[in-house]
């Protein structure tokens, strides 16, 4: 079995699995070396490039491991979006209160 | 005093009608229905937003307050703006939950995840809060445009707070969310250039980056070079607990709902996408562009740091970053700047005019007023409640100097004590509408206590704002872990119909063996 998994089926994609998980760790290291690199990067410090690199290629890999789940769960969800609708349109108007 | 030429005027009058106009060329997508008026149909792709999000947290104030950190701080000062980061676990968790949930608000989604009158109880507060709290930043934000027009052009900051908001209030009033989320889009885009020229052009004039480095070195200041520059564990203004709690808050946070005040606009972001993997990418790309922002803020102040070193007063160097533009652009780019600056305003303006109006109306007027309203009608509501916020931001504006210490300390209690339960809510089943009500009561008598009435009294110390945090948390703990296991779970055909519909992450075993037996999973 693959350490990553990029293909998916609505039922497995609505669990939540390992590649959450990894994007959840990936995503605020990529955020952080975005924002520390860029600005070491603009007082040309080559600390700086490196961070920034670092930020580039964990969003890069975060994006590659979460989006085709995401595609998935979007996919699958809109089929059902259209009768969630309904069903909030009833709460608001009181007809699900007993 | 700043004057300006003729061309300084063609970018300014240019850009407002640009602006305004772009926005009420959607009026007729605005007055469709209530979904378009607010949510602009739950259609758009992710980048427009996100433009949004990077857009509504670009305000007047922020490269105000950006400049004071980075400035009494030096690059270490970007983890104050790091609080923005809760959006990297938010993106791939609670906004899936909640885009899922389909709820306008987060007030409404409330009363989705919890049940009875608890539910009830809790949208109609969250509701109440969420309008005041729209009406105190239009006020705040609008205040920080009177004072920077007052800076340029002498003027009465009341004239800075109404005239910009009255022209951002046209397109609202118009289009609704379409007009805000078109809008934002190209003022987004004029505020990011106009970011990169300043910044760039003021870190030119203070010699260029090697010599910003070189002098920050000859001035014994090197440290301001480090972003990780501690002044130990707990003492001096920059330990590293303080760093660690903010860490957790921000990033820990984005499981959660509501544990960061820019949640509820962005809960109207993530609604608005087309898909859930549209609701991701827009808060995460929109809040990666905020972080970068701030970064480039950061080096250009650096700059404004090492051509006046010496500035004691707050009212100086948090005006570093405007007066790298104002003292350093050449004639004919003041008026771009300037024009940049209104849009930087007016996008941050229209999202909370919304923002309170779908408060307002669909969680006051259409849920406990007027449950059959037609569309046109909500819609009419929605302009009206956007008016009125609009009139209420002046009050707020007029008296700011006078409250903010009170409306600070507000914020400030929307994020200690409820923290956690803004998490618990989406992670846990058994957290039920009473012990969430709990911790809020608890947490607005624990708040008092804790900042101001036990430490006037010499019961405790003062404490440091992170120490107040972790003890507010306990506190509250104390409070609403009882009252959850005193009270009943919810209905489990309630949480049923909200685990199969949102499938929430965490300890919803019971609930998802239910549904499982029931076939709906």
């Amino acid at each position: 079995m693959a350490l990553i998994r990029r293909n998916w089926n609505p039922k497995d994609a609505d669990e939540w699995t390992r590649e959450d998980w990894i994007a959840i760790v990936l995503s605020p290291l990529a955020y952080a070396a975005l924002m520390v690199g860029t600005a070491l990067s603009i007082l040309l410090m080559p600390l700086g490039y490196i961070i920034l690199a670092a930020g580039l290629a964990l969003t890069l890999g975060m994006y590659w491991i979460i989006n085709p789940k995401l595609s998935t769960i979007s996919d699958a969800y809109e089929k059902k979006q259209k009768a969630y609708l309904e069903e909030l349109e009833r709460k608001v108007k009181w007809e699900d209160v007993p | 005093m700043v004057e300006l030429s003729f061309l300084d005027w063609f970018w300014i009058v240019a850009f407002m009608v640009l602006m305004v106009g772009s926005g009420v060329l959607f009026y007729r997508l605005g007055k469709r229905s209530e979904a378009d008026f607010f949510l602009a149909g739950r259609g758009l792709p992710w980048w427009l937003p996100a433009s949004s999000v990077y857009a509504t947290h670009t305000a007047t104030d922020t490269p105000m307050w950006v400049s004071g950190v980075i400035y009494k701080h030096g690059l270490a000062g970007l983890w104050y703006t790091f609080f923005s980061a809760w959006c990297a676990i938010s993106a791939f968790v609670s906004a899936r939950i909640f885009r899922r949930s389909l709820a306008y608000t987060q007030a409404e989604w409330q009363t989705l995840r919890f049940g009875g009158l608890p539910s009830h109880l809790l949208r109609g507060w969250t509701a109440g809060w969420q309008v005041f709290m729209n009406m105190f930043i239009l006020g705040w934000v609008g205040i920080a445009m009177g004072k920077v027009c007052h800076y340029l052009f002498g003027w009465h900051p009341f004239i800075g707070l109404t005239v910009f908001s009255v022209a951002c209030a046209v397109y609202v009033l118009a289009a609704g969310y379409w007009g805000v989320v078109m809008a934002d889009f190209q003022q987004g885009v004029i505020a990011f250039i106009a970011i990169l020229i300043v910044s760039f052009w003021g870190i030119a004039h203070a010699g260029g980056p090697t010599a910003i480095v070189a002098k920050l070195e000859a001035l014994g200041q090197a440290h301001r070079l480090n972003p990780f520059a501690f002044t130990g564990w707990f003492g001096g203004d920059f330990p590293i607990a303080w760093f660690l709690t903010m860490v957790v808050i921000a990033v820990i946070g984005g499981f959660g709902m509501g544990t960061s005040i820019d949640w509820y606009a962005e809960a109207q972001r993530i609604q608005s996408a087309r898909t859930v993997k549209d609701a991701a990418w827009c808060i995460w790309s929109g809040t990666a562009l905020v972080l970068i922002r701030n970064a480039i803020w950061g080096a250009a102040v650096l700059g404004f740091f090492v051509l006046y070193p010496n500035l004691t007063e707050v009212k100086d160097y948090e005006m570093a970053w405007f007066r790298l533009g104002f003292d350093t652009l050449p004639a004919g780019m003041l008026g771009f700047f300037f024009a940049a600056i209104v849009a930087i305003h007016i996008s941050t303006i229209s999202t909370h005019l919304n923002l309170g109006a779908v408060y307002m109306t669909r969680d006051l007027y259409h849920h406990y007023l007027r449950p059959e309203a037609s569309e046109r009608q909500l819609v009419w509501v929605g302009r009206l409640s956007t008016l009125l916020l609009l009139l209420g931001s002046f009050v707020f504006g007029s008296i700011m100097e006078n409250i903010t210490e009170w409306l600070i300390f507000a914020l400030w209690i929307m994020a200690a004590g409820v923290w956690l339960p803004n998490i618990l809510q989406v992670v846990w089943w058994r957290f039920n509408g009473w012990a969430y009500l709990a911790s809020w009561i608890a947490n607005l008598i624990l708040s008092w206590l804790v900042v101001w009435v036990l430490p006037a009294f010499g019961v405790i110390p003062a404490l440091k704002d992170y120490q107040q945090f972790w003890l507010l948390m306990v506190l509250g703990a104390l409070v609403y872990l009882p009252v959850t296991f005193l009270t009943k779970p919810e209905d489990m055909k309630h949480l049923v119909k909200y685990y199969a519909m949102s499938r929430p992450i965490g300890w919803w075993g019971p609930v998802r063996r239910e549904a499982e037996k029931l076939g709906l999973l």
